[in-house]
């Protein structure tokens, strides 16, 4: 009887305390800051994304008013994690835009604070900053803008005598040159491949979208990426690359398959960059030369270094909580343009990330050790038109999802190319654009 | 006057222990009780009321009646992973019983080492999926995998792609998936085995039945209880099925191996359609309790 009553009052403790937690953050008073300001920011695992604490600790040393503390999430979970904790009113003053498929998700549903402010402020230098606009408005500030560019291995090239690729490359010499590394490389006895392509969707949906004239994510019509798919299939089919059913079964990952010299080219983010200078100064990759190209056109009309490579990536921004106390809101506003602006951009290229400003940085990136010298290279990270791969709309996250689906279809050699784009093309009608 | 005292008191001391024992009961599973009401329950609640309306997490959920189900009838990609879900459940719940008693029959005889084999059959049940999906993938791997090497070595020309192939990859999920929990029921079964008395076997044997009769008219009809049991929780168990399918095919490639669990989780958790899904949830529900309806029903008909 007594053990019951105390459970009891244990029970009612508990909820009390629930409702009192509940309760707490609403309508907190709007004063000016006084004394010190602590933000917390959301980020995804710390140890291997040194980006966050770098912001965070950038941003302290010069406003030493302010601290910044970081708030950990899981790095693939992270935007699940992250709804969640908004939706119970618990989640960090700041959080992190990690690519543009959840924007909609979060912009719409009232999770963002406007700082139309602080995108004026920062001018055009900034890239990445009209997919975060609606309506008018800025809802999140890009501090990091990755692009797509094709990363080769210099030492894999000389060994097949293949010539290094220019810039004035389209997808079809990058396809020509591809096999002819891979027939070089097998004549020298080596066992790598001419690239690799990671089994990702955006690795042919994504220049697709981005290369082709009038294509549209939400047009629901997806005839484009027929040529890219079958560029792709032919790739895989010479055996200039890892069959798609290889990368999947074995879970190869693209770090190692560059890294440790499998494959002389491969198509990836600039976030690479700092992934490959960190594991050649570890061990993790191999030592070799390698250099940057721009990623492979379309057609010539914008290939070589007098013209601006079309390529894709998503921005990565910051955001503020509307439920952030209103007397933080300023240091907050401070923290977004300190992120993005020259300060922040110069932090992030010592760590060897790609910030959104990458006009100022391009000389403090390229002076970090491991890194190539040659002209190309520093093109290639500088000069680029970057469009978004996942396009702002209420129905990116639902496309994207039936192109992932076209794409593993396709590339296992389940279905025909014209099959799984006018399957795609039929579900994107009947399940997501009609609504 | 004392006589009616007495009884009274006798009534109250009779209620007083019964009144404790209930208490004492409810205190034993009021820590499981109170977290799968919170935890399970609520959420369960949540869900049918969440299935008639759009709800994107944020903000308030607006109701739109049956909206969701109408929009089921015609989403094609619903009723692919439902068939996905019957063709799996057709095929693993025969095999998987199948596998969990003939090797409960095997390995309820005394022989040398029993315990190490029934260890070694159980040890797929709880090795951590992670690592089951990611070893089998290595070995269903179409161009170097061992599986293939054998096929190819034992003269198949083109051996099939398992996971990455639209036709074979629901084949290769129903193998894992067997082999994972062939052991666990396996147990189940060897526990009513045990149970059968002996002298029922000595009685057929002396009547000269041998041992498929007695293993039709014995051991099957005394095992009856356990398999319904292991049917129930195999068929709850394959309409459900997710983890598995999530980390060795993710439900590819195409749709070959989306099943209903996973469509729930891509449509509320990737493209936060949270009342789609819930209504989705709702027919899932729906589906496995009316078959475990069935079940009983059968069951209690065939026992009477």
């Amino acid at each position: 009887m007594k053990r019951s009553i105390s459970m009891a009052l244990g029970v009612v403790s508990a909820v009390s305390l629930l409702l009192a937690g509940c309760g707490d953050d609403a309508g907190s008073p709007a004063a000016a800051p006084t004394g010190p300001v602590t933000l917390t920011l959301g980020g995804w695992t710390l140890a291997s994304t040194p980006e966050f604490k770098a912001l965070a600790d950038g941003f302290h040393e010069a406003n030493p008013n302010v601290t910044v503390e970081l708030k950990e999430y899981d790095a693939t979970n992270y935007d699940t994690q992250m709804i969640a904790d908004l939706a119970a009113k618990k989640a960090p003053d700041l959080y992190i835009q990690k690519n543009l498929k959840p924007f909609y998700t979060y912009q719409s549903g009232k999770q963002l604070l406007d700082v139309s402010d602080v995108a004026k402020q920062l001018g055009d230098k900034v890239g990445g900053l009209s997919a975060y606009q609606v309506d008018g408005k800025t809802w999140a500030i890009p501090y990091r803008q990755d692009s797509w560019v094709l990363f080769y291995n210099r030492a894999l090239f000389d060994k097949a005598g293949v010539e290094y690729p220019d810039g004035s490359w389209t997808w079809d010499d990058y396809a020509a040159a591809s096999k002819r590394v891979t027939t070089g490389l097998k004549g020298a006895g080596s066992k790598a491949f001419g690239d690799y392509q990671h089994n990702w969707q955006s690795t042919v949906q994504g220049f697709a979208l981005a290369q082709t004239p009038g294509a549209k994510l939400d047009s629901g019509d997806f005839g484009y990426l027929k040529p890219y798919y079958t560029r792709a299939l032919d790739l895989q089919s010479a055996g200039a690359q890892q069959a798609y059913g290889t990368v999947t079964t074995n879970k190869l990952t693209y770090q190692s398959q560059f890294g440790k010299q499998q494959a002389a080219m491969m198509l990836m983010g600039t976030w690479y960059i700092a992934t490959l200078l960190k594991q050649q100064s570890t061990g993790d990759a191999e030592n070799f030369a390698w250099g940057m190209a721009p990623a492979p056109q379309l057609d010539a009309s914008t290939t070589g270094t007098s013209k601006k490579p079309i390529t894709f990536g998503d921005p990565t921004g910051l955001g503020i909580n509307p439920a952030i106390d209103k007397q933080k809101i300023t240091a907050a506003k401070a923290f977004l343009a300190y992120a993005a602006g020259e300060q922040g951009a110069k932090k992030l290229a010592s760590i060897g990330v790609t910030p959104a400003d990458t006009g100022s940085v391009t000389q403090d990136l390229f002076a970090l050790k491991g890194m190539p010298t040659d002209e190309l290279s520093k093109f290639t990270f500088s000069t680029h038109d970057t469009k978004p791969e996942n396009p702002v709309s209420k129905h990116t996250a639902a496309l994207q999802n039936i192109l992932n689906d076209a794409h593993s279809a396709v590339l296992s050699g389940s279905k025909p190319v014209d099959s799984a784009i006018s399957a795609a093309q039929d579900r994107a009608k009947n399940e997501v654009l009609k609504g | 006057m004392a006589t009616i005292q007495a009884g009274r008191r006798r009534r109250r001391r009779r209620l007083r222990p019964a009144w404790r024992n209930t208490l004492t009961g409810w205190s034993f599973i009021l820590p499981n009780l109170l977290g799968f009401g919170v935890f399970t329950l609520v959420p369960v609640l949540a869900l049918f009321y969440y299935a008639f309306t759009d709800w994107n997490i944020f903000g308030v959920a607006e109701w739109v009646g049956v909206d969701n189900f109408t929009r089921m009838l015609g989403d094609d990609s619903f009723f692919t992973a439902l068939r996905n879900t019957l063709y799996y459940t057709a095929l693993h719940i025969p095999l998987t019983m199948g596998a969990a008693l003939g090797l409960a029959l095997l390995l309820n005889r005394k022989l040398r080492g029993v315990a190490f084999f029934r260890t070694v059959a159980f040890f797929p049940y709880i090795t951590s999926i992670v690592a089951i999906a990611q070893v089998w993938n290595l070995l269903f791997s179409p161009q170097y995998g061992p599986i293939n090497a054998l096929l190819r070595a034992l003269g198949a020309a083109n051996p099939p792609g398992w996971t990455v192939s639209a036709d074979w990859s629901m084949p290769a999920v129903i193998i894992v998936s067997t082999w994972r929990e062939m052991g666990y029921y396996m147990l189940i079964f060897l526990a009513g085995l045990q149970t059968i008395p002996n002298q029922l076997y000595e009685a057929a044997r002396i009547d000269g039945a041998g041992s498929w009769q007695r293993f039709r008219n014995i051991t099957l009809p005394s095992l009856r209880p356990t398999t319904f049991f292991v049917v129930v929780m195999l068929t709850i168990g394959s309409f459900k099925v997710f983890d598995l399918i999530l980390l060795l095919t993710d439900g590819g490639p195409g749709q070959s191996t989306l099943v209903l669990s996973q469509y729930i989780y891509q449509k509320g958790f990737e493209e936060n359609q949270f009342g789609y899904a819930s209504a989705v949830s709702v027919v899932l529900f729906a589906i496995c309790f009316a078959i475990t309806v069935v079940q009983f029903a059968v069951n209690k008909r065939r026992a009477s």
